[in-house]
């Protein structure tokens, strides 16, 4: 239980004084109502929220999304923005999941249209995408052609490769492609890692979900996106895989052992950082934008395997005319400016929101906004959102990431079984493949917070706005 | 001795142990305990020297137990035995068993939030949290 009181400053904003513990430079932050917030004082993330607010550099605040929960330094749902040039970049604000996200793509067909189709549908993307623990990726690239992918992202496997389309691309965010990149910045172990595991799933939170478009909640917005009631989706949820946890975890220990030198003292050690200025920070910058690339390269060679069983049970022209609504990182660290001021904003579990108007975002969703997905927990709802100007103002363009774990893996293994758990997601009618009954029962809905008052607390904090409801009718699991 | 930490999103393993060298030998059971749970290893098992580096004891833990993390996830190798464990400046070799599996549960990376690794009043005491 977290010893810190916030204190209430609107109806969906709490807020920990700077005073609060004498190393804080900044107020710490938190959105949520009161419920959410009893839930986030049950475990650390308060605390842990505190330490970020010592971090050098940081501006205006330490800031905690509605789905905020315990994490390892940075809470997870925690944001943070330090100012160039010598504010701090921490590896650990970004996590070792680099450029975690999701990817989300809509079939012109109805999921009334599915009929026992949805069964095989669910097994033929168990197959084409290799799910779990380790390697099994079909690209399995090395040397230059990894290095190109490290270099430019989802581009290297569309243009390299023929897998998806320039209009994938497009709908990504940065385009699928961090600036800055830098292979060299990379181990070899994180090469030796991440190669083999290209176009792989993972394992843990790592989901792939066949749904169906519940309810559209803002129908501009669901013109712009291509979604409609009854429509069937996909929803990819993977990161960088081993490549990403490796150069993390090679930074964290470089910043770590460099601390003395810059000065700088922290609460926890995995907060690690060196000023962005000075090599350990641009270096930092370079390994985790080739991660990024790999990661968003990860989820278009899964998009791709996607079509692809589309197409042989659904037919090529179904395949064919599947479009990306867009994808976003929810681990990240980018510099943008905000305010006039040049941030480097680190998201750890969060969602870049940018609002209407936007130059960052695709000149079809200008009027809309930028897509924003929130994905429940396995068998629960998602959400699309689109972003909006509350998140220029209070989040440096950021919104939740997901539904937010409440309990332990353990404690939910403990409430439900995995072979429970599968009977009874099959029997409301969803498809469930997954390596292991175990890992089934970790991510099980009761181990998550209600992704709707998540969502709520987004909207009434005019950060993002909800604009289609959607509920899993397959899901396929790392 | 080991146990596991109630965290809502990773891992926490707490160890103790009479000298140094028990404690690394705790967590290579534990992680046998984690990385073997998808069954029986389905390979003979052979011995492998891991060695790890770091500038100090709490680290030295870390980076130990990455390599028996990046075994099992390079080669699906689970540890099943540590034959000798040898603790020095900086510097930790161990003679481990190992054993083709499936390991259902991959550790994506050994943090260092609230790692520790100190003496106590009856030998020694670590935690560490893992990122899954």
């Amino acid at each position: 239980m977290s010893s810190f009181e916030p204190r209430q400053v609107d109806e969906v904003t709490w807020e920990i004084p700077a005073s609060a513990r004498s190393d804080m430079r900044v107020p710490a932050r938190i959105l949520a109502d009161a419920e959410l917030l009893g839930a986030i004082r049950e475990d650390r993330s308060l605390e842990q929220l505190v330490n970020v607010a010592t971090l050098p550099g940081i501006a205006e605040a330490a800031l905690a999304m509605p789905d905020i929960h315990q994490g390892y330094g940075f809470p997870v749902g925690g944001v943070a923005a330090t100012e160039l040039p010598d504010g701090v970049v921490s590896p650990g604000g970004v996590g070792y999941d680099i450029n975690c996200g999701v990817r989300l793509l809509a079939a012109p067909i109805a999921a009334s249209e599915l009929a026992a189709r949805r069964e095989a549908l669910a097994h033929e993307i168990s197959r084409a995408v290799p799910a779990g623990a380790g390697r099994g990726g079909s690209l399995n690239l090395r040397g230059p052609r990894l290095d190109r992918v490290l270099e430019e992202g989802a581009a290297a496997l569309v243009r390299g490769h023929g897998l998806g389309t320039e209009d994938d691309l497009e709908r990504t965010e940065s385009g699928g492609c961090l600036a800055g990149a830098d292979p060299q910045k990379v181990s070899a172990r994180a090469r030796e890692r991440g190669g083999p595991q290209l176009g792989t799933l993972g394992s843990g939170n790592h989901f792939l979900e066949i749904q169906r478009v519940e309810r559209v909640l803002d129908r501009l917005g669901a013109e712009a996106y291509g979604l409609e009631e009854g429509q069937v989706t996909f929803l990819i949820h993977s990161g960088s895989r081993g490549l990403g946890h490796q150069v993390c975890t090679d930074y964290v220990r470089r910043m770590d052992a460099a601390l003395g030198r810059f000065g700088i003292e922290l609460p926890d050690r995995q907060l690690s950082c060196a000023p962005i200025s000075a090599p350990e920070g641009r270096d930092y910058l370079a390994a985790m934008a080739a991660a990024a690339n790999f990661a968003w390269a990860n989820r278009q060679a899964i998009a791709h395997r996607i079509r692809e069983a589309i197409a042989r049970v659904l037919g090529g022209d179904v395949a064919e005319r599947t479009k990306q609504v867009y994808d976003v990182a929810h681990n990240v660290a980018k510099v943008e400016v905000h305010a006039g001021r040049r941030v480097c904003v680190h998201r750890k579990g969060a969602t870049r929101a940018f609002p209407p108007g936007s130059t960052e975002i695709p000149a079809d969703y200008a009027d809309a906004g930028q897509p924003v997905f929130v994905p429940g927990s396995m068998g629960t709802a998602s959400f699309v959102l689109a972003g909006r100007d509350g998140s220029m103002a209070k989040t440096f363009g950021t919104a939740c990431h997901g539904a937010g774990r409440s309990l332990s893996r353990t404690a939910a293994r403990k409430q439900i079984g995995g072979a429970e758990l599968r009977r009874d997601l099959e029997a409301r009618g969803i498809a469930v493949r997954a390596p292991s009954n175990r890992g089934l029962a970790e991510e099980a809905p009761l181990a998550y917070k209600d992704v709707d008052r998540v969502v709520a607390v987004a909207a009434r904090a005019g950060i993002a706005a909800p604009v289609a409801r959607l509920v899993p009718i397959g899901v396929v699991k790392g | 001795m080991y146990r596991w930490v109630e965290h809502t999103g990773e891992l926490e393993l707490e160890i103790e142990g009479e000298g140094p060298e028990e404690v690394l030998a705790e967590a290579a059971t534990a992680l046998r305990e984690l990385l073997g749970a998808g069954g029986a290893p389905t390979g003979p098992a052979t011995r492998r020297i891991v060695t790890a580096q770091a500038p100090d004891r709490p680290a030295l833990l870390a980076a130990f137990i990455e390599e028996l993390v990046f075994l099992a996830e390079s080669e699906s190798l689970v540890p099943i035995g540590l034959r000798r464990v040898e603790l020095d400046e900086g510097l930790a070799r161990a003679e481990v068993e190992v054993a083709r599996a499936d390991p259902p549960h991959l550790v994506k990376a050994v943090t260092y939030h609230r790692l520790e690794f100190e003496p106590a009043e009856h030998g020694y005491r670590a935690r560490v949290v893992l990122d899954v």
